[in-house]
């Protein structure tokens, strides 16, 4: 797939998106999706990216963007992060709905969801995890069971991020009970706005509510809502979450913003003296340079879009390095660590803390860290799986 | 392999690998280390025609004119097979110094010899007790507060220095009849050039630590299977791999900023060493863990590796040091994203 972004010319790329982004980047952070709603100034964010063809500038110039390679899209990535730009309302959409259907839906399909998609019109979420399938996700049971031509969905879905805000859900369902587990699964879209789908929040450490549980109850889904064939879904599944694999959504350049603001707790707690503290922001800076590093090889090694076996140790070097920088920042923070008293504290202290709390499900979510270092294991080092019973 | 290396760097990195394999066996390198006798000067004369010793030598003085940037793999290779001999000092620090700083009459008189495989060249550090095999080396450059000094071994006083590491052959030289090369400048040149140039080379020795202990894990069982089936072994070697295999971009990283003198040079160099310091703990560690009691023997010849790896882990950029420098930089720093995100080339 010739990429049609950089046409081979990565600093002219780098320096359209740094241009574009520097004119039409909003000043100040936007609404906050948790209060239960798109805001129209997410929405008009997405409609502007859509208008300049940003929106999803990997997807294929056929389904409206612009077949961009791996090196292409870590710049833009690094890019947007480096302007600040605000968090995308569409990830899920944008980043394994829309092109698993191009990998695997109908034309019809394709036509009734990618636009919406692409646009912002439609928000997705995704329906994986249930309380008795985390790691093991196989062990899902939410049923769908085929009724003429619709499937009658009876279950439960966990962890679902972004849920209130969204108007659809890719879902695995168990189509078989009888079949081994990995190949009595489908992959179904559901409308959310179906009779008999409940969504509720789930309140999280630190006080938001970013992920939800989503109860089937008699959901009536159209056959037609299936993406690849009834009871193929585990390799749906793996595709789509194959797409997300090595290329990450974090960049460098995230990461040394969260180092600038670091450096700005230990001015404010007059630290820089400190031999210990120095020492650690040092170390902390390795790592964050160590990444642009990996990732700059795991883009050289990327071929056609497919990864090579470095891209295993992505997520686990990001979410453990993010883990020590934040730990340093509330050792930092000292007595204010706990604070959330504006006008006794510093500025950014609650983000810090609501950032901390989330740094520590970052070893847990898109695969806990010890299922990455069984892969790596198995697959990178090619040790023995377990004997499973 | 990597995508980020040219044809001509891999197939260096193709011919060091094989001659190391077939010339630094365990059974080898274990007879050299209980040896107190002069090595044998083959696989120093092997490298010599293989044009390994050549590569930094520019082509005018008999060399490859090939710059640092070239010599990332080599250098691993070099900590993949705990090679004794001083390639590193040779090719990294004291060709390219003695080529930048000396005067035509030096160049003259070493850089074709050392091509050739005719003259031995060492370095020695500040830090450093000695330099490796200064018992053997024909000619060192010396750092010192002052500068570089360049020293003939024949006109020179050097001291054994015994070593944990005997395959090493320390040889500590005395300023005395040095010749002055360099000023201060240079140390802090070379500085970079160590830096990343022992990176590379310690991130060989760890990555050679994991595929021993991967092997092992693959062959020993015990309660019935493979001890490497168990999760817990899994854990240590994948923890190990990925510390590797991250650092190794950052010393690949860091010698090609310091062969285009690149103004991140000097930080790419200290994130380097200080990315292979830890990955090399990490695998030292687990190694011999995964190992057990085996790989606690002098017959077994982990310890080859473990030492090589603890003792280049302490040189040319300790733990401490850099992290201290680097967090240093950090608080002195305007804008980060400025100055340490990325950039748009002006043509």
């Amino acid at each position: 797939m010739t990429n049609t972004a950089a046409n081979g010319d990565m600093n002219a790329w780098r320096r359209e998106i740094r241009t574009w982004l520097e004119a039409n980047v909003p000043d100040g952070p936007l609404s906050d999706p948790e209060k239960g709603h798109i805001g129209d100034d997410h929405r008009d964010w997405e409609q502007k990216l859509y208008n300049a063809g940003y929106a999803a500038i990997h997807w294929p110039s056929e389904y409206g963007g612009q077949n961009a390679d791996v090196a292409s899209r870590i710049i833009f990535q690094e890019e947007y992060e480096r302007a600040g730009a605000p968090p995308r309302a569409t990830l899920q959409g944008l980043m394994l709905a829309g092109p698993t259907l191009m990998r695997y839906g109908t034309a019809d399909q394709c036509d009734r969801w990618l636009g919406p998609i692409l646009r912002g019109e439609e928000i997705w979420c995704q329906g994986f995890s249930e309380p008795e399938a985390g790691s093991d996700l196989a062990n899902l049971k939410t049923s769908a069971v085929l009724d003429g031509d619709e499937y009658i969905l009876n279950g439960q879905k966990i962890w679902t991020s972004g849920a209130l805000v969204s108007d659809w859900a890719f879902v695995l369902v168990r189509t078989d009970k009888q079949a081994p587990k990995h190949h009595g699964i489908t992959w179904i879209m559901v409308d959310l706005s179906t009779p008999g789908v409940e969504i509720r929040p789930i309140r999280q450490i630190n006080g938001a509510s970013g992920f939800c549980e989503v109860f089937f109850t008699d959901t009536r889904v159209p056959a037609d809502n299936v993406v690849g064939e009834v009871n193929n879904g585990w390799q749906v599944a793996m595709t789509a979450l194959g797409f997300e694999r090595g290329v990450g959504r974090r960049t460098y350049v995230k990461f040394l913003h969260e180092l600038a603001q670091l450096r700005r707790f230990i001015v404010d707690r007059d630290l820089q003296e400190d031999d210990a503290i120095q020492a650690e922001l040092g170390r902390l800076f390795r790592k964050v340079m160590v990444y642009k590093y990996h990732v700059d090889r795991t883009v050289a090694d990327s071929d056609n879009g497919k990864v090579g076996p470095e891209a295993s140790f992505n997520k686990l070097y990001w979410s453990e390095m993010q883990q020590e920088l934040y730990e340093l920042g509330m050792r930092v923070l000292g007595g204010f660590a706990e604070v959330q008293d504006d006008h006794l504290s510093f500025p950014q202290v609650r983000e810090w803390q609501d950032t901390y709390w989330y740094s520590r499900a970052t070893t847990i979510f898109a695969g806990t860290n010890q299922i990455q270092k069984n892969i790596i294991a198995e697959r990178v080092l090619g040790l023995p799986k377990e004997p499973r019973k | 392999m990597s995508n980020m290396f040219s044809e001509e760097q891999l197939s260096l990195r193709a011919a060091a690998k094989d001659l190391f394999a077939a010339e630094c066996s365990f059974e080898t390198l274990l007879a050299e280390l209980e040896s107190d006798a002069q090595p044998d000067p083959k696989r120093w004369n092997l490298m010599s025609e293989m044009g390994l010793l050549a590569v930094t030598v520019p082509e005018e003085f008999g060399g490859l004119g090939l710059s640092v940037s070239d010599l990332g793999l080599i250098l691993e290779e070099v900590g993949y097979a705990a090679l004794p001999e001083p390639l590193m000092e040779t090719a990294a620090l004291f060709v390219p110094a003695l080529t930048r700083y000396g005067s035509n009459e030096q160049r003259e008189r070493w850089l074709p010899a050392i091509a050739s495989g005719e003259a031995m060249p060492t370095y020695q550090p500040m830090a450093a007790a000695g330099a490796a095999y200064g018992t053997i080396a024909d000619v060192a450059l010396i750092e010192d507060p002052k500068g570089l000094f360049l020293v003939e071994a024949s006109q020179a006083d050097i001291m054994s220095v015994q070593s944990m590491d005997q395959a090493r052959r320390l040889g500590r030289f005395d300023r005395g009849t040095a010749t002055t090369l360099a000023g201060p400048q240079a140390v802090a040149e070379l500085k970079t050039h160590g830096r990343s140039a022992a990176a590379a080379v310690l991130n060989g020795v760890s990555r050679r630590l994991v595929d021993e202990s991967v092997d092992y894990a693959k062959e020993r069982q015990q309660f019935g299977r493979p001890i490497g089936s168990f999760q817990a072994v899994k854990h240590l070697l994948a923890e190990a791999v990925a510390g590797v295999e991250t650092a190794r971009p950052a010393a690949w990283a860091a010698l090609a900023d310091t062969a285009s003198g690149a103004e991140a040079r000097h930080y790419a160099a200290a994130v380097a060493k200080s990315s292979a310091n830890s990955a090399a703990t990490t695998a030292s560690y687990h190694a011999l863990q995964v190992h057990g009691g085996i790989g606690f023997t002098w017959e077994h010849h982990l310890h080859i590796w473990l030492k090589r790896g603890k003792a280049l882990e302490e040189l040319y950029g300790a733990a401490n040091e850099l992290d201290r420098e680097l967090g240093s930089l950090v608080l002195e720093a305007g804008d980060l994203v400025e100055e340490f995100g990325p950039k748009i080339t002006t043509a």
